[in-house]
């Protein structure tokens, strides 16, 4: 009896003992993770950050051209404006000087 | 020398443009006065395109196709009177619906700005058509039933009281009595109408016509009242009505024509022309587009459009449109003498817009009186220059006429 209890403390502290080295071998592994997964979501955050950077420049690009050929048709709509009233003042006065 | 520098580039433009052959499927010619009404039939003539070419204007097309600037300025909105795009395509209105009253003598149409004149042809009743210049809305044109009373060749213009004090106004004081010439706003024709004071007469200012610029008489081009002047006779019958919204029938098919109406006119006129149009519906038994009536009253452009709901080969029954070839030259149109380095001029403005300048010499060209003008552009100025004149006192002259016409204040140039 006394002989069986001993093996099995034996089993038991070798199943610990062997257990203790693999979870250091895996920590280290899981750090080597750890750091790699990490430098990992750095550079998507930085890359993120970057098109994040580049679509708001995008966007503001878009924007400002937007704005400019809003301009454009403004500008152009009141070059037409001014136009069609210019053809109308001087129609205006051609009729009048149509008169006896 | 600057100046015939310039006129010189004008020239070789002029004829490089010149030179492009015409395409070759197009039709010479068209009927514009003078056309034969079949019986049970309202509508005539036929509608036309035409390219315009360099340096035309609409008032130009529109004297040598014997329409009104009013009716060709409606048929082809958008397009600039003055200063139209060289290869633009104008549709010219040359078909009409006869106005709805009696075709007997002289029919005035107001609305459309047209006068007719029915006459026995045989057994054919004939129609001779031609385009007006009626009365302003302060001194509009009487309506109603009248006749010739006295043919005058060469009148002289009794110049009239509200006419007197409108020039003393302006600073320009007219004689009592006006002789025949240039000068004479009667032209070289004139009908006078029962209705005291009122007469059918010729122009000087040609351009006028298709517009309310007279103080109620009716004015006519000077080559079509001389026709009208030579057909027609005292006691001649006169009508003149005011049908904006007309309505006719030809080979079956329904048209409506729609001119804007005057703002003093009431829409007495549209619910007539609605009326005539459900009855002609009930009575043909064959259903009428009211959409496109509708349209063609929103549009309002002058000219005939069929309103008959298309059915299987009615389409043939509809008169189609001809393409015309562009006329060599155009009658009447104001033509311009050669620059002379020793003559005066009047500089009428200096201008940064060719646009704007181009339309201002056209409109000086198209004064009664001529006044002669052209641009003359260097880099962004466009001078607009009236002349060559002799001596200083026509230049004088012109100046006189420009402000007082055009509100123009001119600089007179020495030789």
């Amino acid at each position: 009896m006394k002989k069986s209890l001993l093996v099995i403390s034996m089993m038991v502290a070798l199943a610990i003992g062997v257990g203790g080295c693999a979870t250091k071998g895996d920590l280290e592994q899981v750090q080597a993770q750890e750091k790699m997964i990490g430098a990992k979501a750095d550079q998507a955050a930085q890359d993120a950050q970057a098109a994040k950077a580049a679509a708001d420049a995008a966007t503001l690009k878009a924007n400002e051209a937007a704005a400019r050929a809003e301009e454009a048709v403004r500008r152009a709509e009141e070059r037409e404006r001014i136009a069609d009233e210019k053809a109308k003042q001087a129609d205006s006065i051609f009729q009048k000087s149509m008169k006896k | 020398m600057f100046i015939l520098s310039f006129y010189g580039c004008a020239a070789v433009r002029e004829t490089l443009v010149k030179s492009l052959p015409p395409p070759s499927h197009l039709e010479e010619k068209i009927e514009r006065n003078d056309f034969s009404v079949a019986k049970e039939d309202d509508v005539i003539g036929r509608l036309a395109v035409i390219r315009l070419e360099e340096e035309d204007t609409l008032p130009d097309i529109a004297r040598h196709f014997s329409l009104g600037i009013n009716t060709v300025s409606a048929a082809n909105p958008g397009i600039d009177i003055w200063v139209p795009e060289d290869g633009d395509r104008i549709l010219l209105p040359l078909s009409f619906i006869l106005p709805d009253t009696v075709r007997k003598g002289i029919v005035i149409n107001l609305a459309a700005m047209r006068l007719f004149y029915f006459r026995e042809d045989g057994k054919q009743l004939a129609v001779s058509t031609y385009p007006i210049g009626i009365g302003t809305t302060e001194r509009p044109t009487p309506m109603g039933q009248m006749h010739i009373v006295l043919k005058m060749f060469r009148p002289t213009w009794h110049v009239p009281a509200s006419i007197a004090e409108d020039h003393r106004k302006k600073g320009d004081p007219l004689p009592a009595k006006v002789p025949p010439g240039p000068l004479n706003p009667l032209g070289e024709h004139a009908l006078y109408l029962s209705k005291s004071g009122y007469l059918v007469h010729g122009t000087n200012k040609p351009t006028s016509i298709g517009l309310r610029a007279t103080n109620g008489c009716i004015r006519l081009y000077p080559e079509d009242i001389k026709r009208l002047f030579e057909t027609t006779s005292v006691k001649t019958p006169v009508t003149i009505v005011n049908q904006p919204y007309l309505v006719g029938q030809r080979d079956g098919t329904v048209y409506i024509e729609v001119h804007t109406p005057f703002e003093e006119s009431g829409t007495t006129e549209l619910e007539k022309a609605y009326a005539k149009l459900k009855n002609i519906e009930k009575k043909s038994g064959h259903a009428l587009d009211w959409k496109r009536v509708k349209e063609a009253v929103a549009e309002a452009r002058g000219i005939p459009v069929p309103v008959s709901e298309i059915r299987p080969g009615s389409e043939k029954d509809v008169a189609k449109t001809i393409e015309l070839k562009h006329p060599d030259k155009l009658y009447g149109k104001p033509e311009i003498p050669e620059l002379k380095t020793d003559a005066w001029y009047v500089l009428a403005a200096i201008l940064h817009d060719q646009v704007d300048a181009l339309r201002l010499a056209a409109i000086i060209n198209h004064q009664g009186p001529q006044i002669s003008a052209r641009v003359l552009s260097k880099n962004d100025r466009h001078r607009v220059l009236a002349g060559p004149f002799n001596n200083s006192s026509e230049a004088k002259d012109v100046a006189k006429r420009l402000k007082i016409d055009l509100e123009i204040d001119g600089i007179l140039v020495e030789p």
